[in-house]
């Protein structure tokens, strides 16, 4: 599968895919606003007919001046891939292009985002297979009413 | 003083204490201090009732407050009172501009600029407008004006530039991006905004061919940092070079595949700039894409590139490995991968061969994992059911459901299969089975409900999909319409018209077109953000996106089958009348609706908030409520062919080369009697496909309508048309023959047999001629399709031709495997067992 940056073109594909895999959904004007904002670290897996089969929402979070200790860094806001075009490492590529997109571009420090608490398969691959640690829970986080764990990884160089 | 004269004189000002009341109002409405505001206002009033601009900030601020309609009839009054006031046309622009009446928003801005010529607010939001009407002449006029009064305000510059390019003078864009970035001071380290500002200018460089400035500034800007985005670096590099045939252009894209070796573009470009063409056999792409998978172990793309270009025993040498190794890593996606190779026979036949041959393998072998075999099984199963050799396709499946009956997958690709070969509850069936071995995945969830819906069980679908649905929502079907989800609403609306509901599904069609004109309504606050933020190449992005947005194939299926709906009520009133009565619904029916009447006013009730004057009730929150909650007032509407014609438009420009569309257009125009259009649209289709089935029937349909026309039209139209018509039918030719020439040049396409038969039902022919040209469809000759075989249903169904069950048998017997064609108790009891048990064996505790 063809994997590459998010183009406007790619929005409503975008869009589609999550209302099929995941129950938090969001208007077209959501996504444009992440694409118009930071329009370098979303990605997306096409297959051959064009279609999207995988995305990475990401976005950047940059701290009032106030707050100096608060450090840049990114944030991934909804990712998913199509049940039928799992295990081909899709969800690890588009993660690793959208945190080099977002270490070398806006020079964060690290990267956050949450997972519900019961997802194995996604913890599995952000734990083990990309690093992430858990930074703390968050009760209640998920519409549903079930705990979130928010994650990070360190974007600076060892 | 005559009222007209009033309102134009120069207005004497307010006394001092009511000046400052009217100073205070501004900023109360800045402030939204609505409740104030208000009393504000009327304390000018009650001195000044005539006061044009307090009428118009009292009118504002009510529009804030929930009584919106109040608001603009005071904001109206205000403006009449006083003509020459900026204030008023200003408020009355943003009435209009909430409204998302745009056109007439800047007509007030640009009145009230007549009297404020150098008002910020003004200009800023005017060239919002101009940018969202897409008058870009004006806009450039407006960014000139900003510029000159705020110079030293960096985006003005941009904004500009960008203006004349979006106006098409590149060079002028250019001329001010040199000016701007000439005068920048200071810029800090990594600012993302330069950067992409400079990649905005050296794309405007490209553009206009100035490759070797561009490159120069791409490189200094690269090596000094300025530019932070790297890949945007490498791949206008890449490009630049190819275009200049540079020799180092080979590297440039080297450079690309080892950023990101999962892009196909960059292999294309790769391969490109070598001169190398992909076409089948290319033994020099073969290597140079050798050399890239060696030296790329893990990269996926440059593997299937190669099995896209090489052919015979070079692709059997390819794909045997390709495959072993999906199987053994157990990749569902393997075959769905592999399946644009299928266009070429050959390539299909090895592929079979070498999957059968790890079948046998994989059976007799202990060494290898079970899983193996079962993902084996499941390619084989794919495959065939591709292929339609259904028989082959469900005996490996079979295998492999005896072998791990709890994989989702081996369920999917059976409902995928009995849908193809037309068993629709059969089908659904085997997805809720999949559905239910994984209850947490959404994505099973949203397929079973779409194959519920597809068999028609529509209540059904929404139970399903309520699931993963808000639970505060309306109803599941509410929540995903929130939510934008083309997917569910064209589902549902097929659903619906295939019920014989045509009334929701035009309500759900409609309902898909109000989501484009949301979107294209979305892009108007990033006509000042994108500036603001300086990311400027995704807004040109963007702009060119939504010009082609309802190209979008939601749009285009939308339009085209709500056209349908509204010449099918024009062609008969009478289905308005019938769906009324509610006589139709059965009692339990009755009951649910009442039920879901009184479960939707209940969420309504709990929703409302008790108004709080002071909160700001925004013009865009109030959503309306539904006055035609069963669709039948927009079905029995008095302008039909008006409305189709509005769906269909933009699709004239945008989708010239789609068929349907000027079949479409055909049958909206023909019965506005709009000749003219009318044969322009056949003339499109026919320099399309000029043997298209329903271009077929429209063509006679037009000769009989040309000659019942009581007299010629008056010239220019009549000859004209004339014209047109003998040239697409030759003039000589009866429609008869015509017909039947048509029939003998396509007689084993079925849907050209079809539209033969209805034409020749059109044509009065008896209807023993016309039932035996149905029947063609199940005779030896034909290779029916389940779509055709249905459509000859329905057609013979219309006609109350006895024949009906007769036909039913012999499609039946066609496609065993099928459930369509079964008579309605039958089909009653399918139904019945799509949700009830399982043959995996799980309970069900979801459906009540």
């Amino acid at each position: 599968m063809n994997i590459r940056l998010a183009k406007v073109e790619d929005l409503m594909g975008m869009q589609a895919c999550n209302l099929q895999n995941l129950p938090e959904n969001y208007v077209m004007k959501f996504w444009m606003y992440h694409a118009m904002t930071w329009p370098q670290v979303s990605f997306v897996a096409e297959d051959h007919k064009g279609r999207i089969v995988g995305y990475v929402l990401a976005k950047i979070d940059e701290p009032p001046e106030e707050d100096g200790a608060a450090e840049i860094h990114g944030h991934v806001n909804s990712i998913s891939v199509l049940r039928s075009y799992r295990r081909l490492g899709l969800a690890k590529k588009l993660m690793l292009l959208s945190q080099e997109a977002m270490a070398s571009i806006y020079k964060a420090s690290y990267v956050s985002l949450h997972v519900r608490k019961s997802n194995k398969a996604a913890i599995a691959l952000y734990q083990d297979t990309l690093g992430f640690e858990v930074a703390k829970v968050e009760k209640k986080y998920y519409g549903d009413g079930e705990d979130a764990l928010s994650m990070r990884l360190s974007l600076k160089d060892s | 003083m005559s009222k007209a004269a009033s309102a134009l004189a120069k207005k004497t000002p307010l006394p001092s204490k009511e000046a400052t009341l009217f100073k205070e109002l501004l900023t109360l409405y800045e402030t939204r201090q609505l409740k104030k505001g208000l009393k504000t206002a009327d304390l000018i009033l009650k001195k000044f009732p005539e006061h044009g601009e307090t009428l118009c900030m009292k009118g504002l601020v009510m529009t804030h407050m929930g009584r919106k309609d109040e608001g603009i009839d005071l904001v109206k009054k205000g403006v009449r009172l006083d003509l020459m006031s900026h204030i008023c046309w200003h408020v009355f622009g943003l009435i209009q501009k909430a409204d998302k009446h745009y056109e007439e928003a800047l007509k007030s801005y640009t009145q009230a600029l007549r009297f404020d010529k150098d008002n910020m607010n003004l200009l800023r939001d005017s060239a919002q407008l101009q940018t969202q009407l897409r008058l870009f002449d004006n806009l450039v006029d407006t960014r000139h004006t900003i510029l000159k009064l705020r110079p030293n305000q960096r985006q003005n510059w941009v904004a500009l530039a960008l203006a004349h390019h979006l106006n098409g003078n590149l060079l002028e864009a250019k001329m001010i991006m040199d000016h701007y970035l000439r005068s920048l001071k200071n810029i800090p380290d990594y600012d993302t905004e330069h950067s992409e500002t400079l990649i905005y200018y050296i794309r405007l460089l490209e553009e206009i061919g100035e490759l070797s400035e561009a490159l120069s500034i791409l490189d200094v800007s690269s090596k000094s940092r300025a530019i932070v985005d790297r890949t945007s670096i490498l791949e206008i590099r890449a490009r630049i070079l190819s275009k200049q045939k540079s020799t180092e252009a080979e590297e440039a894209w080297r450079a690309l595949i080892e950023h990101n070796s999962d892009n196909y573009d960059y292999y294309r470009g790769y391969l490109k700039n070598l001169g190398i063409t992909e076409e089948n056999g290319s033994s020099e792409a073969l290597t140079k894409l050798q050399e890239l998978v060696d030296q790329l172990p893990r990269a996926a793309a440059p593997r299937r590139l190669q099995l896209t270009i090489a052919s015979g025993d070079e692709f059997r040498n390819l794909i045997k490995p390709y495959i072993t190794k999906g199987l053994t890593r157990g990749i569902p996606s393997l075959f769905a991968d592999l399946k644009a190779l299928y266009a070429d026979q050959e390539k299909q036949r090895i592929i079979e061969d070498v999957v059968e041959a790890c079948r046998e393998e994989y059976a007799h072998l202990s060494s290898v994992e079970p899983t193996t075999l079962l993902w084996t099984l499941y390619f084989l199963a794919q495959h065939y059911s591709y292929l339609s050799q259904f028989a082959k396709a469900l005996s490996a499946l079979e295998q492999a459901l005896t072998h791990t009956p709890t994989l989702p997958e081996l369920h999917m690709c059976k409902a995928r299969l009995l849908k193809r070969s037309g068993d629709y509850f059969g089908a659904a069936r085997c997805l809720n089975d999949a559905r239910l071995l994984d209850g947490q995945d959404r994505f099973l969830n949203t397929k079973c409900g779409k194959y519920l819906l597809r068999c028609g069980m529509i209540e059904e679908a929404s139970s399903i999909f309520g699931l993963f649905t808000k639970k505060d929502a309306i109803s599941p079907a509410a929540d995903l319409e929130d939510m934008q989800s083309l997917l569910f609403l064209l589902e549902e609306a097929d659903a619906y018209r295939r019920n014989g509901k045509p009334n929701l599904a035009l309500k759900k069609y409609m309902a898909v077109k109000k989501i484009y004109d949301e979107i294209e309504d979305d892009q108007f606050d990033f006509h000042g953000y994108n500036l603001r933020k300086f990311t400027l190449n995704i807004y040109l992005k963007l702009l060119a996106w939504e010009n082609e947005l309802r190209s979008h194939p939601g749009y285009v299926k939308a339009a085209i089958q709500a056209s349908k709906i509204f010449v099918s009520v024009y062609d008969d009133p009478s289905i308005v009348t019938a769906l009324s009565s509610s006589s139709h619904m059965t009692d339990a029916e009755k009951k649910a609706k009442k039920k879901a009447k009184k479960a939707a006013q209940k969420v309504q009730d709990d929703k409302k908030v008790t108004p709080a004057t002071s909160t700001d009730k925004d013009l865009e929150d109030v959503k309306p409520k539904d006055d035609d909650p069963d669709g039948l007032k927009q079905l029995g509407a008095s302008d039909p062919l008006e409305q189709a014609s509005k769906l269909l438009h933009p699709l004239t420009t945008l989708v010239p080369n789609n068929v349907d569309v000027w079949i479409a257009i055909y049958d909206v125009a023909i019965r506005r009697k709009k000749l003219l259009q009318a044969v322009g649209a056949l003339n499109h289709a026919v320099a399309l496909d000029p043997s298209h089935p329903e271009l077929h029937i429209r063509l006679v349909d037009l000769r009989i309508a040309a000659s019942s026309l009581p007299q010629q039209p008056p010239a220019p139209i009549g000859p004209v048309f004339a014209d047109a018509l003998a040239k697409i039918i030759p003039g000589e030719l009866s429609n008869e023959t015509f017909n039947s020439q048509y029939l003998q040049r396509h007689s084993s396409n079925p849907q050209a047999t079809l539209a033969a038969a209805k034409v020749s039902h059109k044509l009065k022919a008896p209807r023993d001629e016309v039932e035996a040209g149905v029947f063609a469809l199940v005779g030896p000759e034909v290779k029916l399709d389940i779509a055709t075989a249905l459509s000859a249903t329905e057609f013979l169904a219309v006609l109350q031709s006895s024949r009906v069950d007769e036909f039913r048998a012999a499609c039946q017997a066609r496609f065993e495997l099928s459930t369509v064609f079964k008579g309605p108790p039958e089909l009653v009891l399918l139904r019945q067992q799509v949700l009830s048990g399982t043959s995996a064996g799980v309970e069900d505790e979801t459906v009540a």
